[in-house]
């Protein structure tokens, strides 16, 4: 079984993932971590804005939308099976 | 009567307005937090035994502050652990609405829960145990729906009960720390000579966030042991390895764990919060090629219908003050007492109510926009685009109506929920071009250079432009450093607006507008009119009276005419000429010299404070000795088309209208910020104007020179570009890598690998 640990930003629309891990140095990050974006927690690229930035997600059922500047700071990995 | 408080806390978008509005009979704004410019808003629930005022705290997600907002929330706390806590829940999207009410538990707090929008939960196929639910984190939770009403009376009746629930008794609550946590805290407020049953509920907060933080910097060695253990231990426990530092982590999953365990034990909760046929609906709203135009569709016609379909009610508000100014000026006897009922007063509050239709027209939009969750849709669309100047997508709306009007635009930086950046919305919004500027700026560009006329408009509207790039982007970059908040934009469900919560909305704001802004407006009035009006006796040059008598002997009628109205204005050009308008006007002359202004175009611009147009009624009345065309005469009294050019920057850019400061102060709250944005649009338009004048020279020199001087221009703007840039990316770089509680380090323009995110000592 093949797994990649990419950023969030990274992740293509409509791909699910599972966090991995959050930049904890960044003055965002208790934020992101009080909204649910925890280690272990599935996450899925809704969509991104027609310029772009920021994207969608979805996360614990309800959608946030993220600018790449936070949302790499979250590195997620991509299991074979969660894809589409 | 006794009087309790209550205080209301919950996430943004769970319904917190609304059903502060259901709860509470009469809303008082009640000036701002101490300390902050954020808005304090409290209402009374009344019953027949007694009053209760409910304190409405700003919407937060957790109370790990991130903008002032928040902290508002956090040092609140104490006093609201002393009376009562309602905390609304958005139960349909519950997992993430429990997250601050676990906070609240842990620190010992006993919210009286409101589980909002029970209707979309059951709706969308979820369920709820509520004994067992009440039973299990030991909270008083009554399902709600603020926007119909439903539920609220029971919540009132728990609200201003004085009993305490039997069945909540001293049992933990399964919200609450687990025993490792709370054994560990116990020891961690020990170290600091606490008692952590005791503390207060901030004092558990400081000592939670300092045992949780992401660096051992400013920690006691005992706390740093402590953490250290404690990482360890939960690491054997876990089989993972957990370093200190990543304690503000564990903990947010012990929370969530939590939550998840109780939700499975009392619950059935929908998968998401969007139902499908929603999702559809987005698909095709924030469609990448078809979402733009459709938005931009809606945005012409909300413009159109603001600042169009306002302008028959504006009208009859118009001739309404006639009326009123007429039938005051039949009844009065002429004096300084009607004149200034007339021109003081009842134009005054003339210039307040006409802005009234424009207000209720784009507020009617906006709630519908705003209730109905497009206005999520819409700011997510934009937000790449007002990145560019710093600004949010949110921000787009205010800034587009800033060209119909300054005045609603700014009331419309209400929708932005970041105090920062509706700051700097509000700081940029004057610089847009309203449309009251257009006809002055068509009239002086016609007059000067009537053969295009649009190019230089054009001119003049690119350099506008590029004035609010360059404030958005420098402020942005200045002001980083002090505030930086996550931009987090959440998607919440599409909704029917109700008509009541519209209608709340107009009521609201056209009250808020004429109370608040209204008055600001009538005293600026007031004060122009007796800068224009005074001193009362001007010793006239010659007698116009005689001349008058010996004019009305002359046979030929329109002779006559003539010269009466030539008598008429050379008199009314002496009395501007002597009043103290005209003082102040040549006193702060000297300053506008370098700009190459005359008296006579620095006097115009005090009026202009009043009303943009005035600038050319003004100018009109002086210029009357070289001819009765303004245009005729500023050429004659050898005023140059790059004076007028230079001239007609400034008056776009120096300083916004009366009305706009009045909201300015009045939505910002601080006479500070208003004060010293005025300065900022002053300095700008100087700099702004004098660069053009100067680059307008360089350019005359019309030898074989020319092109180099326009070289040299042009290098050194760039240069002086590339050197403000240095200077602003040291000193934020400086901030960057050497405090140890830096919030700036992921906006840091200086950002090095050394500085990922985090700061170096």
């Amino acid at each position: 079984m093949v797994r990649t640990t990419i950023c969030l930003a990274d992740l293509p629309e409509g791909h699910t993932a599972t966090i991995r891990d959050i930049d904890v140095d960044s003055p965002t990050a208790q934020r992101l971590l009080d909204l649910g974006f925890i280690p272990g927690t599935k996450i899925r690229a809704i969509k991104k804005a027609p310029m772009g930035d920021p994207t969608t997600f979805e996360i614990r059922g309800y959608q946030m939308g993220l600018r790449r500047s936070e949302s790499e700071l979250i590195d997620i990995e991509i299991k074979p099976d969660e894809k589409q | 009567m006794k009087n309790n408080k209550i205080f209301l806390i919950g996430n943004p978008n769970s319904g917190k307005t609304s059903l502060f509005n259901a709860i509470t009979g009469e809303k008082l704004h009640v000036g701002n937090w101490p300390g902050v410019t954020v808005q304090k808003i409290e209402g009374v629930i009344r019953t027949p035994e007694k009053c209760t005022v409910l304190t409405d705290l700003p919407g937060t997600y957790s109370l790990s502050p991130a903008t002032p907002e928040e902290k508002v929330v956090l040092e609140s706390i104490d006093e609201a652990s002393k009376g009562k806590i309602l905390n609304v829940v958005d139960i349909s999207n519950f997992e993430r609405n429990l997250l601050l009410t676990t906070q609240l538990v842990e620190l010992g707090l006993k919210p009286i829960l409101s589980l909002n929008c029970y209707d979309l939960f059951t709706k969308n196929g979820g369920s709820i145990n509520l004994q067992r639910f009440a039973a299990l984190t030991q909270l008083n939770a009554y399902p709600t729906v603020a926007r119909t009403g439903t539920g609220v009376n029971a919540l009132i009746d728990c609200l201003t009960s004085e009993e305490k629930d039997p069945s909540i008794c001293k049992n933990p609550s399964s919200l609450d720390f687990s025993e490792k946590w709370k054994t560990v805290l116990i020891k961690c407020a020990k170290s600091f000579n606490i008692d952590w049953a005791e503390a207060s509920p901030l004092k558990k907060h400081e000592i939670l966030s300092k045992f949780i933080s992401t660096s051992d910097n400013n920690l006691t060695e005992e706390l740093i042991k402590i953490r250290n253990d404690f990482a360890q231990e939960i690491s054997e426990e876990s089989k993972r390895t957990i370093k200190p530092t990543n304690l503000a982590c564990e903990l947010a999953m012990d929370r969530y764990s939590r939550i998840e365990k109780l939700l499975a034990a009392t619950a059935t909760v929908p998968e998401k919060n969007l139902p499908k046929w929603q999702e559809k609906l987005d698909s095709i709203l924030t469609h990448r090629i078809m979402g733009l135009p459709m938005f931009l569709a809606l945005m012409i016609f909300v413009f159109w219908t603001t600042f169009s379909l306002a302008e028959a009610p504006m009208g009859w508000i118009e001739s309404g003050i006639d009326f009123l100014a007429n039938f005051a000026e039949s009844r009065l006897s002429e004096g300084l007492l009607s004149d200034l009922i007339i021109n003081g007063i009842i134009h005054g509050v003339g210039g307040v109510l006409v802005f009234v239709p424009n207000i209720l027209i784009l507020f009617f939009w906006i709630a519908l926009l705003e209730d109905s969750g497009y206005m999520s849709r819409a700011a997510f669309m934009m937000d790449r685009l007002m990145k560019a100047i710093g600004l949010q997508g949110r921000a787009f709306i205010p800034m587009i109506m800033g060209l119909g009007c300054n005045v609603p635009a700014i009331m419309a930086t209400r929708i932005i929920d970041s105090k920062f950046q509706r700051f700097l919305t509000i700081l940029l919004i004057p610089l847009v071009s309203c449309a009251a500027r257009l006809p002055v700026l068509v009239l002086l560009c016609g007059t000067f250079f009537p053969n295009n006329p649009s190019l230089w408009m054009f001119l003049l509207f690119s350099v506008n432009i590029s004035v609010i790039l360059l404030l958005g982007h420098f402020s942005n970059v200045m002001f980083k450093a002090v505030e930086n908040s996550p931009f987090l934009l959440e998607m919440p469900p599409y909704r029917l607006p109700t008509f009541k919560s519209v209608l709340d909305t107009l009521k609201e704001k056209a009250w808020h507008f004429i109370e608040k802004a209204g008055t600001v407006i009538l005293a600026g009035t007031i004060i122009i009119w007796v800068l224009s009006s005074f001193p009362r006796d001007i010793p006239l040059s010659f007698d116009y009276e005689n001349e008058k008598t010996l004019i009305m002997s002359v046979k030929d009628e329109t002779k006559r005419q003539e010269a009466l109205e030539n008598l008429d204005s050379k008199r009314e050009l002496e009395y501007m000429e002597n009043r103290y308008m005209a003082k102040l006007g040549k006193a702060i002359h000297p300053i506008m010299e370098p700009l190459g202004f005359t008296w006579r175009e620095t006097v115009s611009l005090i009026p202009g404070f009043l009303a943009k147009e005035s600038v050319v009624s003004t100018l009109t009345v002086l210029y009357l000795p070289f001819s009765d065309d303004l245009g005729e005469a500023m050429t004659k009294s050898g005023i140059t088309p790059l004076s007028a050019f230079v001239f007609m920057l400034f008056t776009l850019l120096y300083i916004p209208c009366l009305a706009t400061f009045g909201v300015m102060w009045r939505e910002s709250g601080s006479l500070k910020f208003t004060v010293s944005s005025l300065f900022i649009y002053f300095i700008i338009a100087y700099l702004a104007s004098f660069i053009a004048l100067k680059v307008g020279e360089l350019m005359q020199t019309a030898d074989g020179t020319a092109l180099e001087n326009i070289l040299i221009v042009i290098s050194s703007i760039i240069a002086a570009w590339y050197l403000i840039n240095i200077t602003i990316s040291s000193i934020s770089g400086k901030m960057c890598n050497s405090c140890s509680q830096c919030s700036a380090c992921s906006s840091c323009p200086s950002k090095t690998e050394n500085c990922k995110g985090g700061c170096h000592k």
